[in-house]
């Protein structure tokens, strides 16, 4: 088997990230690098839409792997994320070896008999062939090593989170009819919190934590660059601003890094060269994405809130 | 670097951040595999291990600071080992003149190389009044404690010179010279450690602890005295409870709602499996929502307490079929429509600013009482839980308590709070006890904790 791809150090994942079309700070790589060299998995914390989910895909991208991505929501129960035994398959198998079954009845003299016969057929149906992976089950059984995304851990309810918690420190599953299944590599696993519920301490403890912040100008502004690299330097700049400011802003929901980049994509579309006044209260819905925010930023834009690059003290 | 992480790992434990033991471990296994000598590194495989929540953040951040940069042990000192046997030696006499006062042990530990007792001290200072350590290390305001602990450092520096002075046979004078300005540098950074605590005193109260442990601090703190900040911290705390309680009743909600069993939708399901009813669907039954009329006394005293009551309600919006809220002094006022058009701390504002209502007048119940029924009487009905916020005083003018208890037989229940202690209730121009009579159920709501156990039995 050829060997997949690691991270040597901290610089390697910062340019192979990059590569990957992912850029973050020292910070984001020192965890990355430790979570790939010790096997913890990373809890990562942060505003929406700063790229949590974003950065499971790009590690997956530059290690050359598989991404298994675990949605939680409440209600998420094992069945949906471990494995389910297909009913349905089952049943249509049954009806059809129907007959058979005469067969390997035939000849018992007690009922007893003709069960214990029956019992010793039930492996048929309690196989691999009738059970359905599902996230969790799929990452543990996987050939090659892969990146185990679960998304908005937050979500899920209490029950699922300790049943998590035992997954993740053994990488074992044990399957009753099938006895148990140890992961063949271990999974690099990034779970992802909206913050809308604490998780418990011993998740935590079992973690690496990593916060993802808003990001600084420069990095927002390579960013953009990246993405989007028909976009004007000007333009560019004047974009970051503005979003740097807005998000100084009170509102309900501050403009993320997905924000910007679907602002600085409209704004190209628009063939805007300069961002002006008009144009940031024509697109202002791009980036907020509440009513009231809409309407606070408009107040703002009143009162003289200027878009020209300049200290952030300014305003307000 | 083991001991450096150790005493870190303890200074941090000192003020207040959960640190276990596996995470250590696991901190110096990170530690290992990184370049420890370039900051950036270092510092996030710190923060990754020891600072698992956004909140512990911003506590790590200064912790990191203070002990890695401004506490740093002078490193031309620390490299003469023989120089720190004198340290040790020359702390050692000053034993007998600490005593057994545990700030100044503190700060002699300090200039030792141990901040823990310090930081433990200087954190116990800002957990501010109220807070069950700094009243068991003694009593007294912090301000008053803080002024102590300056005393002590001078004190300190005072015996310090002496005893350079003293072994002026021993030492050379440039040993002395060291000696003296290694101590200099640590007193002055104790100063500074001292001066940054009080800086940020009120919000290191919820910051330096868990964070739950400072809703439940705030949680028993009276409205009506809480400073700009701590109001400000508060709306935080609502919104994280608010948070918190609606994923309980959605949860709830959802168990709730099922109903009975849906045979149409069970059956045509079945026939896939050849009739074997192998899924069984309910029927899911609509929740069933509360309307909600506020009846809020906003004058002086009560308004403070009515006016996170608001804000939690209306946080709690979609649990509840409809809110509308009224406000009185001596007539009634509509605000449903301000709650309608501006978020909820806006509206808030909004309506203290706004709305066309005499706050210094004097509060008349039956006037408001009379009002309310000749204009919004309709508006109770079988589904409405009226919740009346006030402390029941009418300034010796008639209650009119047969109107309440007129709009009592409407709606579904009334529920009054009254923000005042119950040992005031029936005393002075207080008509509470005539007003409970009429009332389903009366509650004192004097604090977050109070508040939040009443908006939880009410959407629960």
């Amino acid at each position: 088997m050829e060997t997949a791809p690691q991270f040597e150090d901290v610089a390697h994942v910062r340019a192979a990230l990059e590569g990957a079309g992912y850029i973050c700070s020292p910070g984001v790589a020192t965890v990355v690098f430790l979570a790939q060299a010790t096997r913890k998995p990373i809890l990562v914390e942060g505003p929406a839409g700063v790229g949590k989910t974003e950065l499971a895909k790009a590690v997956a991208r530059c290690l050359n792997r598989e991404l298994i991505r675990l949605q939680c929501y409440e209600g998420l129960d094992e069945a949906k994320a471990l494995y389910e035994w297909e009913y349905a398959k089952q049943l249509l198998y049954t009806q059809m070896v129907k007959e058979k079954i005469g067969d390997v009845v035939a000849g018992a003299r007690s009922i007893a008999e003709a069960v214990d016969r029956i019992a010793a057929q039930e492996d048929a149906f309690f196989s691999e062939r009738f059970i359905q992976p599902r996230p969790l089950l799929q990452a543990i059984s996987a050939e090659h090593p892969v990146v185990l995304l679960i998304d908005e851990v937050d979500k899920s309810d209490p029950e699922f989170e300790a049943f998590l918690l035992e997954v993740l420190s053994d990488f074992q599953v044990s399957i009753p009819e099938l006895g148990t299944r140890r992961a063949l590599h271990i999974p690099f696993v990034v779970l992802t919190s909206n913050d809308s519920r604490d998780m418990s301490d011993a998740l935590k403890r079992r973690c690496l934590h990593l916060y993802i912040d808003y990001p600084d100008r420069d990095l927002e502004l390579k960013i953009v660059r990246l993405k989007l690299p028909l976009i004007g330097d000007r333009l560019a700049f004047q974009l970051v601003d503005a979003v740097r400011r807005i998000r100084a802003l009170d509102l309900k929901k501050k403009p993320a890094i997905s924000e910007t980049l679907d602002w600085a994509q409209s704004l190209v579309a628009l063939q805007v060269e300069e961002l002006s006044l008009e144009v940031l209260r024509e697109t202002l819905n791009v980036i907020c994405k509440h009513r009231s925010d809409v309407q606070l930023v408009r107040e703002k834009i009143e009162k003289g809130f200027s878009v020209a690059p300049g200290p952030l003290t300014a305003e307000s | 670097m083991v001991p450096l992480l150790l005493r870190f790992v303890a200074g941090a434990r000192a003020a207040g951040l959960r640190v276990s033991t596996s995470e250590v471990l696991d901190c110096l296994q990170h530690l290992e595999r990184i370049d420890p000598l370039e900051e950036a590194q270092f510092k996030s495989v710190l923060q990754a291990n020891f600072a698992k929540s956004r909140r512990e953040q911003a506590h790590f951040e200064r912790l990191y600071r203070l002990f890695f940069h401004e506490l740093r042990q002078d490193l031309s000192i620390a490299r003469s080992p023989e120089l720190a046997e004198t340290i040790q030696s020359i702390l050692q006499s000053l034993q007998p003149a600490v005593g057994t006062d545990p700030s100044t042990q503190a700060l002699v530990d300090f200039l030792a190389g141990d901040p823990a007792g310090l930081l433990e001290h200087a954190s116990a200072r800002s957990g501010g009044a109220g807070s069950p350590r700094s009243v068991a290390s003694a009593g007294g305001s912090s301000a008053g404690r803080r002024r102590e602990l300056a005393d002590r450092i001078r004190m300190l520096e005072e015996q310090l010179t002496e005893v350079l002075a003293g072994r002026r046979d021993e030492l050379g004078w440039e040993e002395r010279r060291d000696l003296s300005a290694h101590f200099q540098d640590r007193l002055n950074a104790a100063r500074r450690l001292l001066a940054q605590s009080i800086e940020n005193r009120p919000v290191s109260t919820e910051r330096l602890r868990s964070f739950r442990h400072g809703v439940d601090e705030l949680g028993e703190v009276h409205f009506a005295s809480l400073t700009p900040r701590e109001v400000e911290a508060m709306r935080e705390a609502i919104a994280q409870l608010v948070r918190r309680l609606k994923d309980r009743i959605s949860r709830r909600q959802t168990a709730r709602r099922r109903g009975m069993l849906d045979v149409k939708k069970t059956l045509r399901r079945a026939a896939a499996y050849e009739g074997v009813p192998l899924e069984v669907f309910h029927r899911r039954r609509p929740p069933r929502k509360a309307k909600i009329v506020t009846l809020c006394d906003v004058s002086g005293s009560v308004w403070s307490a009515a006016r996170f009551m608001l804000n939690m309600l209306y946080s709690l919006q979609g649990c509840f079929a409809q809110v509308r809220s009224f406000i009185f002094v001596a007539g009634v006022q509509e605000v449903s429509e301000i709650f309608k058009q501006h978020a909820v701390n806006a509206a808030i504002e909004k309506i203290l600013k706004e709305a066309d209502i005499d706050y210094n007048a004097a509060t008349d119940y039956g006037r408001s009482l009379r009002e309310f029924r000749q204009h919004y009487l309709d508006i109770l009905n079988r589904q409405t839980t009226l919740i009346v916020i006030g402390d029941g005083r009418c300034n010796y003018t008639h209650p009119e308590e047969r109107l309440l208890a007129q709009m009592r037989e409407r709606c579904r229940r009334l529920i009054w709070l009254n923000p005042e202690a119950r040992q005031f209730w029936y005393s002075g121009d207080s008509e509470m006890r005539v007003f409970e009579a009429v009332c389903d159920e009366v509650r004192p709501c004097q604090n977050l904790n109070q508040l939040l156990a009443f908006i939880t039995a009410l959407v629960l």
